[in-house]
């Protein structure tokens, strides 16, 4: 595993996404608040582009203490969506959002100054 | 249901075609002779047209196993390949696709504006907070009301705009009630508005 530089810091806005192949592997790179995440562009239901699809908050219904809904609110927790069939990863640890066994190959994201790398 | 007669010319019709499968495959042992294909690549490639030609991980798995090694399921040789040492080897990056973050709308402000967006930061806090009596059903008709009438009067206009400022503003049951509750209050179905869409192309 080496740091392959894949741009300028600059390059990145936050909620930029930029797919690349770095040898044999294809990789979908997000800048989310300020963070870098990188994760195997290969979805692992049936191999879609996992990273090129929508990318949206979690869902949650809140209820009252007697159980009554409050209504479907979008929380702070950013997911990604594959778009062939829908298959939703968490952004910072690459699970599914449903089954936490189910995760995408995560890569490492380093800055370095103005550049950035993923280990790869 | 089969008469004796029948059985026996079946029996009499199988005999008789053991001689052309026989000469079949005198034909394609001359063939495979020509080609210079040994016996093994012969039964390798029969077995090939009868089961279909294995995905490249099952292959080598199955490889694994004929090497005498210790039998590897697809997906632990695929494991294995994956975990073969690139050690601070440069790789050729390629940039496929740019995706880049969508663009909000930024437009000047007026009063009217300002105090529409307060009421709508006031009404968002009292609903987290649980109250949903914040507006008075009368004041949700006449909101709803000039809202539906101003947004389309802009896009008849020509001033296109997303009627929420990014995807998460609302969800996508929001969406469907509002809408379903409007298509109601006109007395349209969706079989109208999908007609009227693929019309006039709006």
């Amino acid at each position: 595993m080496a740091e392959q530089f894949i741009g300028k810091l600059s390059e990145f806005k936050d909620g930029d996404r930029q797919i690349l192949r770095i040898g044999e592997e294809e990789i979908g790179v997000f800048r989310h608040e300020g963070e870098f995440y990188a994760y195997s562009n290969f979805c692992l239901h049936q191999g879609g582009p996992a990273c090129e699809g929508l990318t949206i908050a979690n869902v949650e219904e809140r209820l009252r203490p007697d159980k009554t809904s409050m209504g479907l609110h979008f929380t702070n927790d950013m997911n990604f969506v594959c778009p062939w069939h829908g298959y939703e990863y968490d952004m910072k640890t690459g699970c599914h959002v449903k089954d936490k066994r189910v995760k995408l190959r995560k890569y490492d994201v380093v800055t370095k100054g103005n550049d950035v790398y993923v280990v790869a | 249901m089969s008469s004796p007669d029948s059985a026996k010319a079946g029996k009499v019709g199988t005999v008789a075609a053991k001689a052309p499968v026989a000469k079949v495959s005198r034909g394609f042992d001359k063939v495979a002779s020509d080609a210079g294909m040994s016996r093994s690549d012969k039964v390798n490639f029969i077995k090939a047209m009868l089961e279909g030609v294995k995905p490249r991980d099952t292959a080598q798995a199955a490889s694994g196993k004929q090497a005498g090694g210790a039998v590897k399921s697809a997906s632990e040789a695929n494991a294995a390949k994956r975990a073969k040492p690139a050690a601070g080897k440069p790789k050729k990056v390629v940039l496929l696709r740019k995706i880049p973050a969508p663009v909000r709308i930024v437009a000047p402000s007026n009063p009217a504006s300002d105090e529409a967006r307060k009421l709508a930061a006031m009404v968002e806090a009292k609903l987290v907070a649980g109250d949903l009596g914040v507006l008075t059903p009368e004041a949700i008709q006449a909101l709803m009301q000039a809202l539906c009438k101003l947004y389309s009067a802009n896009i008849d206009a020509g001033n296109k705009f997303p009627v929420v400022d990014h995807r998460m503003a609302i969800t996508g049951t929001d969406a469907m009630i509002l809408c379903g509750a409007l298509l109601k209050a006109v007395d349209l179905q969706v079989f109208e508005l999908g007609m009227w869409q693929s019309w006039s192309g709006v």
